[in-house]
């Protein structure tokens, strides 16, 4: 096997001839084994009037399948002592259950049986509806999340990325399961899924298992591919927005690239330079931390001067082109037009005068110690290995890797130059309403 | 596997100065260590007009110590590869470091060097007065976290150490001088009621080495001890907090429970699992979101402590059904405390607990959650291996005996908090 600069276990990979990836990594010392199934099916293929179906399918997935009724999926996993999950983003669909390695029959099962049977019915369809109504109005309490959706909205007027995941408040009260029955059945399948198995196994009988149980699927899942282009950005667009809160907050956004361009790498750096994250190559990633980076640009230039209490960065690969963001919460007293004009003089000087030599310095450090501790545990194993198996392929971790120590300062600072430009920066602001009742 | 490779069996060192010394195998191939400083330093040493000092000295003690200021001790961190985080409980103050397992014997230096000599600037000191006070606008803005704060201000009176979220408020938390953090620094991370704890696959005599080089002549002041008052007798209170502008409705119904030390404590364990501890399986999370579709998270929590406990029951839902789902958390409560939990069911719950034992030993952050828990505690070194046991030995009426007793109705509230109309 060729040794990786990412320590990875040894994997075994194969496609079925229905289309499926297959991606397994034995850890024998594993207590546990983590079976993971990622669609390439997001939010990215809805359209008006049904924005959210990806999310909600996520949900339907749980409710019944011919092999298992309402709840016995979730029983048969988590009576065994196991945990399982899903989550849906804009490009992708994930689904995990991590069991006591003795019990691995149990999540491939499940699997196998509700990546092209999910029943979906009208009544359980009815009942979720406001399971996820409730959810969404969790995340509206948040005043992070109504600003969010306001700048995706505002940034994109063709292309899917516009709504957000759980879709609109409209379309969920609307949707059918009908509906959700067709768009289940055009996008989800073998086609479109990676299923990795990542714990305590033996890769040559859970190959054969993997090969029985998955092979029998039809070929299924159809394109994927978002046709819809947004046209370049053409001038500064900005909302105000008001409601409950602490003190203001911004958001801005610039249009960024897609994932599998060759600015990549240069915008990951300028998100750490700026925010401080390491993203992907995180040290600890899934440990609790507190989120500070206090060596981070935009910490240093808006929460040491005591004109923010947080701000940071943000940037995401997509498969389409997205959103780079800057976000702030103002310190008490402090203007949201004098926190724009701090963001806009950290963007100007890293557009003026690039990183410097320690900064990168210090990234290629933590890049290399976070990618050293990447892999541990077979649940986080099995994230990762289904994650650059959807979103491009496991080759391009080990690319990308190795490209995030190789950016250089010139290509930091022109790639910053080509990012912030005016046309394509989008502002939400949000200003509570009414004061807190703390004095 | 051996005992000393087990990291479910803990081994107990030589005490320095008091510092109780503890350590736990990693899981196997870790990549990583884990070391966590406990010391008496909990939000309930909050003295009367400081409330927040013992939540902003933990904070800061992780924010910039000894050599390095703050952006030099980011960059340690960053550069080692290595996390330090803290948590603030009311009893405990927590200072835990994470990070590569071939360095940790550096890195138990580094976190020594942090509950040591903290530097506690005051340009750091004023950041995070500032930050405190934004959260403590958010804490009474959220719904989710007003409603928890009503809950233990409805629980407890003042003065009580487990009525703060550890906060504090506008007043107390821009009053506090520099000098009083030192102080508090001095009084509660001390060797005397603290503890160390290494998940390492480093053998113990070396950790036992490693914690005598950073800790010995820490500290010789007496650790202090948290005074918990008998609650007086009081019936179940009812708060309404509308918050207006705010889209879901977060419901908390809860009251004092048991001690982690209480003889009822593994039926008390299991009966919040039968009732909303277990995801997906509990019978709040089939009532309230998988039978009758009412909210998207219904579940319960109990958390034990050394002098006292909390439990809760608790669900997020929309303005125009909390009406419903309120009657729902209180029968399902009250049927614990009144009806023996079917063996059926019990049996599934039991299974479920004793099987996730091992999913809590994937990487080392989970192994050594566990093992902070089980030495800040004192159980035997070999408690989380008798756990599946003590787990089998409970029965359907140990269950409901310990419900009744952990799950407290006289002195319980329930509380509402967002868009609902206060009549």
């Amino acid at each position: 096997m060729a040794r990786t600069a990412v320590p990875r276990p040894p994997l075994r990979r194969f496609r079925l001839a229905n289309g499926l990836s297959v991606v397994l990594a034995p850890i024998p010392a594993s207590p546990t084994v983590s079976v993971w199934v990622w669609y390439r099916v997001g939010s990215k293929n809805e359209h008006p009037g049904i924005t959210g179906a990806s999310h909600w399918v996520e949900h339907m997935l749980f409710q019944g399948s011919p092999r298992y009724g309402k709840g016995e999926i979730d029983r048969s996993v988590v009576s065994v002592g196991g945990e399982l999950n899903a989550f849906t983003d804009t490009d992708f669909t994930a689904y995990f259950s991590t069991v006591p390695h003795e019990h691995l029959r149990i999540p491939l099962d499940i699997e196998s049986d509700r990546m092209t049977r999910a029943l979906i019915s009208d009544v359980e369809v009815d009942r979720e509806r406001t399971v996820i109504h409730s959810e969404r109005e969790g995340n509206e309490n948040w005043p992070e999340f109504r600003v969010e959706e306001e700048l995706y909205q505002l940034a994109f007027r063709v292309h899917s990325y516009r709504w957000e995941v759980l879709g609109r408040r409209t379309d969920i009260e609307r949707l059918t399961a009908e509906q959700l029955r067709e768009y289940y059945h055009r996008f989800y399948g073998t086609r479109n899924a990676v299923l990795v198995v990542a714990g305590a196994f033996d890769p040559r009988a859970v190959a054969r298992d993997v090969r029985r149980r998955f092979s029998a699927l039809p070929r299924s899942g159809g394109d994927v591919t978002v046709p819809e282009v947004e046209p370049p950005a053409t001038g500064e667009r900005r909302a105000e927005l008001s409601g409950p809160g602490t003190t203001p907050f911004l958001q801005i956004g610039w249009r960024s690239p897609a994932l599998r361009d060759a600015e990549t790498p240069a915008t990951m750096v300028i998100d750490t330079i700026l925010g401080g994250e390491a993203r992907l190559f995180a040290a600890g990633s899934g440990w609790g931390r507190s989120g500070e980076h206090p060596s981070s640009r935009l910490h240093r230039a808006l929460v040491d001067t005591a004109l923010a209490v947080r701000a940071t960065s943000e940037w995401r690969p997509r498969e389409y082109p997205g959103l780079f963001t800057v976000q702030a919460q103002a310190a008490k007293g402090i203007s949201l037009d004098r926190l724009e004009e701090a963001i806009d003089a950290v963007l100007s000087r890293l557009i003026r005068s690039g990183p410097s030599k320690k900064e990168l310095d210090d990234l290629r450090a933590k890049v290399r110690r976070g990618a050293a501790l990447a892999y541990e545990g077979a649940t986080r194993i099995g994230f990762r290995l289904g994650y650059f198996s959807t979103i491009r392929s496991l080759e391009y971790e080990e690319e990308l890797f190795r490209s995030l120590l190789r950016v250089g300062a010139a290509e930091v600072q022109e790639r910053a130059r080509q990012l912030f430009v005016p046309q394509s920066r989008v502002v939400v602001r949000y200003t509570p309403t009414g004061g807190s009742d703390d004095e | 596997m051996t005992n000393s490779s087990n990291p479910l069996r803990l081994e107990y060192g030589r005490a320095i100065d008091g510092l109780r010394v503890v350590r736990q195998p990693a899981p196997v191939g870790a990549a990583s260590f884990s070391a966590t400083y406990v010391g008496p330093a909990g939000s309930g040493f909050d003295p009367p007009g400081e409330e927040g000092i013992a939540r902003l000295v933990n904070q800061l003690m992780t924010v910039a110590a000894g050599r390095y200021r703050r952006i030099e001790l980011a960059r340690r961190l960053d550069r080692a590869g290595a996390l330090l985080s803290h948590e603030t409980s009311p009893e405990a103050g927590e200072v835990t470091i994470w990070g590569p397992a071939g360095d940790w014997k550096s890195l138990v230096g580094l976190l020594g060097e942090v509950v040591r000599s903290p530097r506690f600037d005051p340009d750091d000191i004023a950041r995070l007065q500032r930050q405190f006070l934004e959260r403590q606008m958010r804490e009474r803005t959220q719904p989710a976290s007003r409603a928890d704060l009503e809950m233990l201000h409805a629980i407890y009176p003042r003065g009580h150490p487990y009525r703060s979220t550890g906060l504090g408020d506008r007043r107390s938390i821009t009053r506090l001088p520099r000098q009083r953090l030192i102080r508090f620094h001095r009084d509660h991370y001390t060797s005397d009621g603290g503890l160390l704890v290494v998940t390492t696959a480093a053998p113990l005599s070396a950790v036992e080495e490693a914690a005598m080089d950073v800790f010995a002549g820490f500290s010789a002041a007496k650790g202090p001890r948290l005074r918990v008052p008998t609650l007086g007798r009081t019936a179940p209170q009812r708060r309404t907090i509308p918050l207006a502008g705010r889209s879901q409705v977060e419901i908390r119904l809860g009251g004092p429970s048991i001690p982690q030390s209480a003889p009822e404590y593994v039926g008390a364990y299991l009966a919040n699992e039968v009732l909303g501890g277990r995801p997906l399986l509990s019978r709040l999370f089939q009532r309230v979101r998988e039978r009758n579709g009412l909210a998207y998270h219904s579940s319960s929590h109990l958390e034990t402590m050394r002098f006292g406990g909390i439990w809760s029951a608790r669900a997020g839902t929309g303005a125009d059904r909390w009406r419903r789902v309120v009657p729902m958390l209180v029968q399902e409560v009250e049927r614990l405390r009144r009806e023996t939990v079917p063996l059926r069911e019990l049996n599934t719950i039991r299974k479920s607990a004793i099987g996730e034992v091992p999913l809590a030993l994937e990487s080392t952050a989970e192994a050594h959650e566990l093992a902070v828990d089980v030495s800040y505690h004192g159980l035997a070194e070999d408690y989380l291996v008798r756990w599946p046991a003590r787990l089998r030995a409970v029965t359907p009426a140990d269950v409901r005996e310990a419900a009744r007793s952990a799950f407290d109705r006289n002195h319980s509230v329930t509380v509402v908090a967002g868009p609902v109309d206060p009549r």
